[in-house]
């Protein structure tokens, strides 16, 4: 027992390695702080041009949606930065990673706001619209606020998603947390890094997760499927 | 333009993204085939409670919220690397099957216990007025009618675990991402890599476009559709 | 085996009680309903009918008081329990049918999958509760290609097809149309012509004074007054029964 808390939980590799992972830490909170807000603002534009759009420029658009989501994130990922370079684009590795998750993660986010404001009444476009609202005010001021609140649960989900892609930037050797925490276990030839690293990533993530459950359970769930009493 | 389409370093690619795309394929089905089952079981053990289920509900919860909670990625290292000092040599097919495995089941569970209580209370309470047991009430009445509303969000989750095996790559998997990798690196040309994306464009858009097709047809949410299956 | 069991009352609540949060849905009830007898429950929403009749097959669990089942307390789970439910029929407001499921496996899945009966055995205990109703010829719809009286009926021949002790009916007609409430009643008063015993909660006054042997007035989860129809409806000792059958 106290064998394996010397492997895994190793008190003195963990307090050795505790301020690299936190430079990881950073870099991985940097990360997400430049994706999502840049993935939300793609997504809507998306959502937008698809409302307005034409039948069939809404098709292409969702074809090229589409056609992001069909590559796996760390394809896409290693595509733009070990595969733009050879095109003669030479992006920093923060910038390079940062456009091809802002590029995954904005598939969704429009997904899911395209689905919000689609769910908003034609009666809200009619109502704003006679009385003089533009289109452009019409969907800043009264259907995406709506759509908003419509699919918040979806979108704080998607925003987990979004973080959790950030550590998909290890692997292209950008010092983030995962990244730094491989390097420490490779240092000390002991495990208790990576644990450690998880940890921090369940300590982050873990509330966002239970926000996204309680928003999603609205539906109370069924007492008797489970109390027998 | 050449460059891109390097037909020396496309027929070096072929043959190795084209073994690949099996191992690709087999990493897929069987995580996704074992993560459903998993995800699956864990909801009808939540659903039927139970004395010595009980207390494992919250245990089934924080199981569901750890491994939603977590990057896959992260789990693969973890498990890869952190194994072997358990004296458990994890191959780099086995460690990612199960990471895979671990986060759709986190899903699958949360889909499955989502439509199980989105089907009527009523329906608990008629099938056990007449004496059926909770049992056959769930798989009798209550399944069929929540299976139904699983498929879109099963669908999306199982296409999400098929696109995560390119994680495999990162524990020296020799799937396709792998393969394309390494072809690249002795090239020097990024062929091998559009090779690669185009695989995954083949293999996963026409997916996409079907789990997209479901959702739209499928009611979000909400009380279970008063009639019957389609 | 059921004429060795002493004559008396089918079903019977003794002191029953139950809240939800802070809330009394039921008070010190006690009430018995004897064979053949058919007990109406009248009272004003949220007066806790449908608490009471879900106390009697434990979908609700009293929080005090015994409720028995041809003379014994009836068990809290397991088995034991879905046998006791078996021998007691309910019948819901919203008929609560399976929709994946046509008229005839909807009224065969208790026996075959709660009894154990044969398929074959099933499916004629099937036929035969839903010919009882009048549905004889709609053994293969599915509940969304029936009305909504032919689905209560459906529902009756579900809770009856195992042979029930006694039925328990919540409101079976508030969600018809006026038009179709006559063919559920009717079948109902059949039923009741039949001697099965029946703990009924109604809106329904006309008919509980024609057909019930006995009308229960529950306010406020209490019971106020019971007694004969004629007695209850047009001698109400309490204010209350006068106010409520006022506003009828
Ligand atoms: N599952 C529940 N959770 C919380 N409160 C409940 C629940 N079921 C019933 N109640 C409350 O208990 C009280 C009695 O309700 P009940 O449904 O038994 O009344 P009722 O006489 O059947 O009314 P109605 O004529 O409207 O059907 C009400 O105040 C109701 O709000
Ligand atoms: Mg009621």
């Amino acid at each position: 027992m106290s064998e394996l808390f010397e492997t895994f939980l190793n008190p003195a590799v963990m307090g050795e390695s505790a301020g690299l992972l936190l430079r990881g830490l950073v870099v991985t909170v940097e990360l997400s702080l430049l994706v999502v807000p840049a993935g939300l603002a793609l997504g809507a534009c998306v959502a937008v041009a698809q409302a307005l759009a034409p039948p069939w420029l809404e098709r292409v658009v969702s074809l090229g949606v589409d056609l992001v989501r069909a590559f796996p994130p760390l394809v896409l990922l290693v595509l733009v930065v070990h595969g733009l370079p050879f095109a003669g684009i030479e992006l920093p590795a923060l910038v390079g990673v940062a456009v091809a998750l802002t590029l995954n993660t904005a598939s969704y986010y429009g997904e899911i706001l395209r689905a919000g404001i689609a769910g908003v009444s034609a009666g809200q476009w009619e109502a704003a619209r006679s009385s003089g609202l533009g289109t452009t005010s019409i969907l800043r001021f009264v259907i995406l606020p709506q759509g908003v609140r419509k699919v918040l649960p979806d979108l704080v989900g998607n925003t987990l998603e979004a973080v959790k892609l950030t550590a998909l930037a290890s692997v292209v050797a950008l010092p983030d947390l995962l990244r730094m925490a491989r390097i420490a276990q490779g240092v000390h030839f002991n495990p208790s890094p990576l644990i450690l690293a998880a940890a921090l990533y369940l300590a982050l993530l873990w509330p966002l997760a239970r926000f996204v459950r309680r928003l999603g359970a609205s539906k109370a769930a069924p007492d008797f499927a489970r109390s027998r009493r | 333009m050449e460059i891109f389409f390097d037909r020396e370093a496309l027929a070096l690619a072929w043959p190795a993204v084209r073994s690949g795309i099996a191992v690709t394929l087999q990493l897929a089905l069987a995580s996704i085939a074992a993560g459903v089952a998993l995800g699956f079981a864990l909801a009808v053990a939540r659903a039927l409670g139970g004395r010595w289920l009980r207390f494992a509900t919250p245990a089934i919860v924080a199981y569901a919220d750890a491994f939603r909670a977590i990057p896959p990625l992260v789990l693969l290292v973890v498990i890869y690397f952190a194994a072997p000092f358990a004296g458990l040599e994890l191959s780099g097919f086995l460690a990612s099957f199960a990471a895979l495995v671990l986060v759709l089941g986190a899903s699958a569970e949360e889909i499955f216990w989502a439509g199980i209580t989105a089907v009527d209370r009523g329906q608990w309470e008629a099938a056990l007025s007449t004496g059926l047991s909770r049992r056959t009430t769930l798989f009798r009445v209550i399944l069929p009618q929540a299976v139904l509303l699983t498929v879109p969000p099963l669908t999306n989750r199982a296409i999400a675990t098929g696109k995560n095996t390119a994680l495999a790559s990162v524990v020296a998997v020799p799937e396709v991402l792998n393969q394309a990798t390494s072809i690249q690196a002795q090239t020097a040309s990024p062929a091998p890599l559009l090779l690669a994306a185009g695989v995954y464009v083949a293999l996963f858009l026409p997916l996409v476009r079907i789990g997209r097709w479901l959702e739209t047809r499928a009611p979000t949410g909400g009380p279970a559709p008063a009639e019957g299956p389609p | 085996m059921t004429d060795r069991i002493a004559p008396g009352p089918v079903l019977e609540f003794e002191g029953v009680g139950k809240s939800f949060g802070g809330i009394r849905a039921l008070h010190g009830v006690d009430l018995a309903v004897r064979e053949g007898e058919l007990v109406a429950l009248i009272g004003p929403s949220g007066s806790g009918k449908s608490t009471l009749l879900r106390c009697a097959n434990r979908l609700a669990e009293p929080d005090v008081g015994t409720v028995r089942f041809e003379g014994r307390e009836a068990p809290r789970g397991g088995a034991a329990l879905a046998r006791v439910r078996r021998r007691m029929g309910m019948v819901f407001q919203a008929f609560n049918l399976y929709p994946h499921l046509t008229a005839l496996e909807n009224v065969a899945l208790a026996p075959r999958r709660a009894a154990g009966r044969s398929a074959r055995g099933a499916r004629r205990t099937a036929v035969e509760a839903l010919e009882r109703v009048g549905l004889g010829d709609r053994l293969d719809a599915r509940p969304d290609q029936l009305s909504g009286g032919q689905q209560q009926r459906v529902a009756i021949a579900r809770a009856l097809a195992l042979s029930p002790r006694i039925l328990l009916l919540d409101e079976p007609t508030s969600a018809l149309d006026p038009e179709l409430v006559g063919s559920v009643l009717g079948v109902i008063r059949s039923l009741a012509d039949d001697g099965v015993a029946m703990l009924i909660a109604t809106h329904e006054l006309a008919f509980a004074r024609e057909a019930a042997d006995r009308i229960v007035f529950l306010d406020e989860g209490r019971m106020v007054e019971a007694g004969p129809p004629e007695e209850i409806l047009e001698r109400p000792r309490t204010e209350r029964l006068r106010t409520f059958l006022k506003r009828l």
